[in-house]
């Protein structure tokens, strides 16, 4: 029983994003190329990027809905003045940008108590009002061949450059959860606030790292879109925010905190971008799209509630019979005497 | 220090200064365009901002319950478009169509309330889910049209839009009559019965509404049930107003409605609100973005007061309960004895 409990959630959305491209490759055979996964999996490195940063805050038990501003924000930065010339202070001042603004929202939930959802609803306004300001409603253009080609480039003919680092990143940061010290604090903060606190463990600290990470994550997504897409239009990452959790949720992080991990994030974050392809090799409209990311969402985190109530309660059963178990075989004399 | 004050005081208060918010907002708006004040122009405002105030109304219950629910948007452009195509395409008489309509946004409601309430998933996934699904929902029932999408179906008949448009005394228009009306409605559905004590102990406690006796699950799914009913209401007068049915209508109130509902007092943890602190905040809210469009303020740029507002105001609201602030604030309290002595 133990064991099975152990079997890490992230699995399950391995095995479906398996399961998707199988299927899907039983019915076009042409979809499960070599040549087109990897196309899917490099399709979904923004995606993947800012989901890696919102898993920190979700995994804490807080919710950040001002990533896909972020993303905007720091893109028009980056390409503006990537447009002219300054490629270095273009992503120096984009990650500033992004981690300025996952402070200010790690601020406001961690001291001045404001809700995490409320926080980041109005920051995701406050940012998103900014975009207009710095670009005064215009399209950030031109963006020169060099840049954009680069998100294009190819190693052995598979992963782009960012996706490797995407790779990277999550590797890292796995090990750096799972065996560090500070990286343990993140789930020990999610799954019980309080207690963490009294064993010691800074849980302001530890949220207001997550949210600054996010905010770090959501600007090297901004870096890449400028590079990836091309243009920025000032509703640039608009949505991003509620593709990114949803790509969480798949990936079997759970919004209540202190359960998932960050390779969860990136495997629903393929899901999410190899949805709309799905649907192209298999000859739907492509604006059935949103329709059936709703669908499986809903239908994803249903089945896992249900199969984590029926296993708690299982538990719990199992507990009770072991404790009733306990008491007969440990006090029998007392009973009988009684 | 009686550090919890009584529920009425603390309402009342809030109201207060949310009203007191509106008359300034309107004094500052009246200095900078005196056109603001024109009765015709300012009461004409509300035909601007009625989604969001009546979605918020309904979307208060919701929140009182404990949840959230980000799904209302999508629900607008469903039912827009919906009944557009059931009139123009079907042959539908058009008010069988808004019927169908509000029985539609009450379905749509209440799918993701079930899922809520009996599943035990948290709302902000769910009603995330629900967000992409009925604006997908909505998107396909365009491919039903034989308009394209992106222009939206017109020409709807001059009686249904001129309810919506009309004005009382060619001032007072029509609109805020029906909001006004719905005002009372909820007020009395939340604040004057059964039910709506209700959803406030489903809020305060979940637990201790189970044990005595009440149908905490029925209740729950009934607040997204109405969220959606208010949704699909307002999506039908918008469309009216518009006199197009889109899908896209109602894509961006998400973060105004959160905003006029928290900043109406509404606590996101449940067990706290009302209905007349949402109206008056959506108000707050609507009149804001519409004096700053006066004043020549681009709108695009209104997301930014509007964002402020509800950070400053929440923060300002949970000053009470931070511990950050306390702290300082009893120092203070040791600091001046005199006012001991007061309160002996």
């Amino acid at each position: 029983m133990i064991k099975k409990l152990s079997i890490p959630r992230e699995t399950t959305s391995i095995v479906f994003l398996i399961l998707l491209f199988v299927s899907v490759g039983s019915i076009n055979s042409s979809f499960l190329t070599f040549n087109n996964i990897m196309l899917n999996l490099n399709s979904s490195v923004i995606y993947a990027v800012v989901a890696i940063g919102i898993a920190f805050v979700i995994i804490t038990g807080e919710i950040d809905v001002s990533v896909g501003a972020t993303l905007g924000l720091t893109a028009a930065v980056c390409g503006s003045m990537v447009r002219d010339g300054n490629v270095t202070m273009g992503i120096i001042y984009a990650i500033v940008f992004g981690l300025s603004i996952g402070l200010f929202n790690g601020i406001g939930v961690t001291v001045l108590r404001i809700p995490s959802i409320i926080m980041t609803l109005g920051t995701n306004g406050i940012v998103r009002g900014l975009i207009y300001v710095y670009t005064n409603g215009k399209w950030v253009e031109n963006i020169p061949l060099k840049f954009k080609a680069f998100s294009q480039e190819r190693i052995f003919g598979a992963f782009t450059w960012f996706y490797l680092a995407v790779i990277m990143v999550m590797i890292i940061s796995y090990f750096l959860m799972t065996r560090s010290r500070v990286g343990r604090y993140f789930k020990a903060v999610g799954d019980n606030p309080n207690g963490a606190n009294l064993l010691g463990i800074p849980v302001n600290g530890t949220k207001l790292f997550a949210f600054a990470l996010s905010g770090l994550f959501a600007s090297i997504g901004g870096i890449m879109y400028v590079s990836r897409v091309g243009f920025i239009t000032p509703m640039a990452g608009s949505g991003y925010e509620m593709k990114v959790i949803a790509a969480c949720v798949l990936g079997g992080i759970s919004l209540n905190g202190g359960v998932g991990s960050l390779i969860g994030a990136t495997v629903g974050a393929a899901i999410m971008a190899s949805i709309s392809r799905v649907l192209v090799f298999l000859g739907f409209p492509s604006n059935y799209d949103n329709t059936i990311t709703g669908i499986l969402l809903i239908l994803v985190v249903v089945f896992d509630a249900v199969l984590q109530a029926g296993s708690a309660e299982k538990m719990r059963r199992q507990r009770l019979a072991a404790k009733i178990m306990h008491i007969k075989t440990t006090v029998p004399e007392v009973l009988v005497n009684e | 220090m009686n550090s919890i004050p009584s529920l009425k005081k603390t309402v009342f208060r809030w109201e207060t200064f949310l009203i007191i918010l509106l008359l300034f907002e309107v004094i500052v708006f009246g200095y900078i365009n005196p056109k603001f004040l024109i009765p015709r122009v300012f009461f004409g405002s509300i035909n601007n901002f009625m989604t969001i105030c009546i979605v918020s109304l309904f979307v208060t219950f919701v929140l009182i319950t404990g949840g959230i629910d980000i799904q209302s948007g999508s629900i607008v452009g469903l039912t827009s478009i919906f009944i557009g195509v059931l009139w123009k395409d079907a042959g539908i008489n058009l008010y069988v169509a808004c019927f169908l309509g509000l029985a539609l946004g009450a379905i749509c409601g209440a799918l993701s309330g079930f899922f809520v309430a009996f599943t035990g998933v948290q709302p902000m996934v769910v009603t995330l889910g629900g967000s992409f699904l009925y604006s997908g929902m909505a998107l396909m029932i365009t491919n039903f049209s034989s308009t394209e999408s992106y222009k939206g179906i017109n020409g709807f008949p001059k009686e249904f839009t001129q309810f919506v448009k009309g004005r009382i005394f060619n001032i007072i228009p029509n609109q805020l009559v029906i909001f006004l009306v719905l005002v009372i409605i909820a007020y009395f559905i939340l604040h004057k019965t059964t039910y709506g004590r209700k959803v406030f102990l489903c809020g305060v406690n979940k637990n201790a509404a189970t044990y005595s006796g009440i149908k905490t699950k029925l209740i729950i799914m009934s607040t997204y049930m109405l969220a959606g009913l208010g949704a699909s209401l307002a999506g039908i007068l918008l469309t009216a107003y518009l006199g197009t049915a889109k899908t896209d209508l109602g894509k961006e109130i998400t973060l105004p409605v959160i905003t006029a509902v928290v900043l109406g007092g509404t606590s996101n943890l449940g067990g706290t609100g009302g209905v007349i602190g949402t109206a008056l905040a959506a108000l707050v809210i609507g009149i804001l973005r519409f004096g700053l469009s006066m004043a020549d303020v681009g709108t695009q740029y209104l997301d930014i007061p509007v964002g402020i507002l509800l950070v400053f105001a929440v923060a300002f609201r949970f000053a009470g309960s931070n511990p950050h602030i306390r702290k300082y604030s009893q120092k203070l309290e040791r600091a001046l004895p005199f006012k001991k002595a007061l309160t002996k």
